[in-house]
């Protein structure tokens, strides 16, 4: 494989694990919460894909439009009947109320769809680009491109918008805020909300290229957590440059030790970060959390 | 002695049952309450006593598994020797990973622990020459005392009981003694712990390692009793939260809590199995969809679970009838 194949399946990928990344990195940083339902809702946004595709034969890519609202409104309700008893309370307890609702969620697709791996194969399935000695595989390079666009978007937002400064604002400090006059409750909300938005469609991007199961989401998750405990837990920018790091060892690993083992390297990369600078590559932020 | 007099009911009359019931479906699932219990009982010396709470013990839990699997049909060693093996295994696994990760709290723990134990799952699944990779291991059955080849299930309550028991004392040893008193100030506040001159790290890595040690016991003997060893379940993060969750249901950090945590979560388990599982494997999702709620509810409303909930019950009662 020349190298520039591996660059180009490296950004293909990293695009895609930046949109879920940003997600998670973004509600850690406003809440300090780490959601550990987050690879559900992907799984819930795959499984929107793939049944308005068998059902009403809506191209994922049009789904991906509908699919904003309903998820921030999916985000907007699950944070009002699970997360938001909980945004104050200790860490175990959050922990514990993400993962119940991680296997709530898990099992109602399993109830509801059975545990069947589903393909969604669109007609422009295996359709690829060549360029400049790499193919890009359609799917994955129309993937990559909305991922960046959602992304870019979530930053535009974040940086300008009068929402995204006072959810900057919250993940600085959430109690100077509060006596600022925010309402941080609703900052969570819309937080949480955003995040699961961006998780969503994901799930709906990478639907046509992966199967589509109950528990499909672990996978990608695990690659998430690497990635935002790399680029410093709560910290966007870094999210997004070790998405693209953490794709990078998978693909150059799958290339050069097999595909058997590449989850052991970034794995590995995960313990050793944590275990070196669990405050990240770049951030500082949740230091809190970690001790000396 | 009255505060220990609940855990000896619970224990004498499991150990009764065998004598009066011959009921094979019902001997099976005071098995699985026994072992659970254990496990999840295992995993509070880490979670509860010691406040490290990790979704990783499967990773203790599998080696222990494969460990007495592996002796059992490569070498024809008996499982009780894999046990001690698994065992030992399990201490150098845990004191591995409780010195890498001391130094992390809260969420960056949690993730540390299911890493490790992702990249298990991984060796064991992938690992063909050695774990026999995703098929996992049938556990030959060969009868007698020696290789664990019992049918009767009556001698397997006894046996699970005895390790319940084990873990229930080096439980009650953690409430009572000045180590169990270093932890809790360790747990509780680290920083003013280690001002006061506890060696919080070292205890916090002990704890974990003792941990690994009791839940890989569970896994060797959970092997032999199922017979079959598969990595996607034993290295599951699935398996992992059902110890946490009895143990947060029963009460973190209580002796006897993890066992109730068990027998409610167990028999739930048990009862809608039986109720559903002719009908399709997907309704077995019904009981789970329970599970996950039960947590949610659990750390929201009794965070300190079963054994607290009634504790402070008894105390408003005997309370209000002294007064």
């Amino acid at each position: 494989m020349p190298l520039a194949q591996l660059l180009a399946s490296t950004l293909l990928l990293g695009g895609i694990y930046a949109l879920i990344a940003v997600g998670l990195t973004l509600i850690f940083g406003v809440m300090r919460v780490v959601n550990f339902a987050h690879g559900e809702f992907l799984m819930l946004g795959m499984y929107l894909a793939f049944w308005a595709f068998s059902l009403l034969h809506a191209d994922p890519y049009l789904t991906l439009v509908v699919s904003l609202p309903l998820f921030f409104v999916l985000g907007w309700v699950s944070y009002g009947a699970v997360m938001r008893p909980v945004v104050h309370t200790s860490h175990n307890v959050q922990v514990f109320t993400t993962v119940g609702l991680s296997i709530v969620l898990q099992n109602v697709a399993l109830v509801l769809w059975t545990a069947d791996a589903r393909f969604l194969r669109t007609d422009y399935y295996a359709a690829a680009v060549r360029v400049a000695g790499a193919v890009f595989n359609w799917a994955q390079l129309v993937a990559f491109a909305v991922a960046v666009l959602l992304t870019a978007g979530l930053f535009a937002f974040m940086r300008w918008t009068y929402t995204g400064k006072v959810m900057r604002a919250t993940a600085q400090d959430r109690q100077a805020a509060a006596l600022m006059g925010i309402d941080t409750n609703r900052v969570y909300a819309i937080t949480w909300a955003v995040g699961i938005v961006c998780v969503g469609a994901a799930g709906v991007l990478l639907a046509p290229i992966y199967p589509v199961y109950p528990t499909a989401g672990l996978q990608f998750v695990l690659i998430a957590y690497v990635s935002v405990v790399l680029g410093g837990l709560g910290d966007m920018a870094g999210a997004l440059i070790a998405a693209v790091v953490v794709a990078a060892v998978e693909v150059i690993g799958s290339y050069v030790i097999g595909t058997a083992w590449k989850e052991v390297l970034y794995l590995l990369l995960f313990i050793g970060i944590l275990v070196v600078r669990p405050a990240g590559l770049f951030g500082q932020r949740g230091a809190e959390a970690l001790g000396s | 002695m009255r505060r220990g007099a609940p855990a000896v009911v619970f224990f004498v009359v499991a150990g009764l049952v065998p004598l009066f019931v011959r009921d094979a479906f019902l001997l099976d699932a005071l098995v699985f309450i026994l072992i659970w219990g254990a496990s999840a009982a295992a995993w509070n010396v880490a979670g509860g006593y010691a406040g490290q709470v990790s979704l990783g013990h499967s990773a203790f839990f599998g080696v222990g598994a494969y460990a007495a699997a592996l002796l059992a049909t490569r070498w024809q060693v008996s499982p009780w020797l894999g046990l001690v093996v698994g065992a030992l295994v399990a201490t150098i696994v845990g004191l591995v990973i409780g010195y890498l990760s001391n130094r992390l709290r809260g969420p960056y723990f949690v993730l540390a622990t299911i890493a490790f134990s992702q990249v298990l799952l991984i060796v064991g699944s992938r690992w063909r020459g050695f774990t026999a990779g995703s098929e996992g291991i049938p556990v030959p059955f060969r009868p007698g005392f020696w290789t664990l080849g019992i049918a009767d299930k009556r001698v397997w309550v006894w046996i699970v009981l005895a390790l319940a028991v084990i873990i229930y004392l080096v439980e009650l040893y953690l409430e009572g003694s000045r180590r169990g008193y270093q932890l809790a100030a360790v747990r509780e506040d680290e920083d003013a712990a280690l001002s006061l001159g506890v060696p919080a790290r070292a205890l916090k890595v002990a704890a974990i390692t003792v941990s690994a040690a009791l839940t890989a016991v569970c896994g060797a003997l959970w092997a032999q009793y199922v017979g079959f060893v598969d990595p996607f379940y034993v290295f599951s993060v699935d398996l992992s939260v059902r110890f946490a969750l009895a143990a947060i249901i029963g009460g973190l950090g209580t002796a006897l809590g993890p066992f109730l945590g068990s027998l409610l979560v167990t028999t739930l388990e048990t009862y809608l199995r039986a109720q559903f599982g002719g009908i399709g494997a997907g309704l077995i999702g019904i009981y789970l969809i329970i599970y996950g709620v039960i947590l949610i509810l659990v750390v929201r409303f009794v965070p300190e679970g079963l054994t607290g909930w009634l504790a402070t019950r008894v105390a408003r009662r005997a309370a209000t009838g002294a007064g």
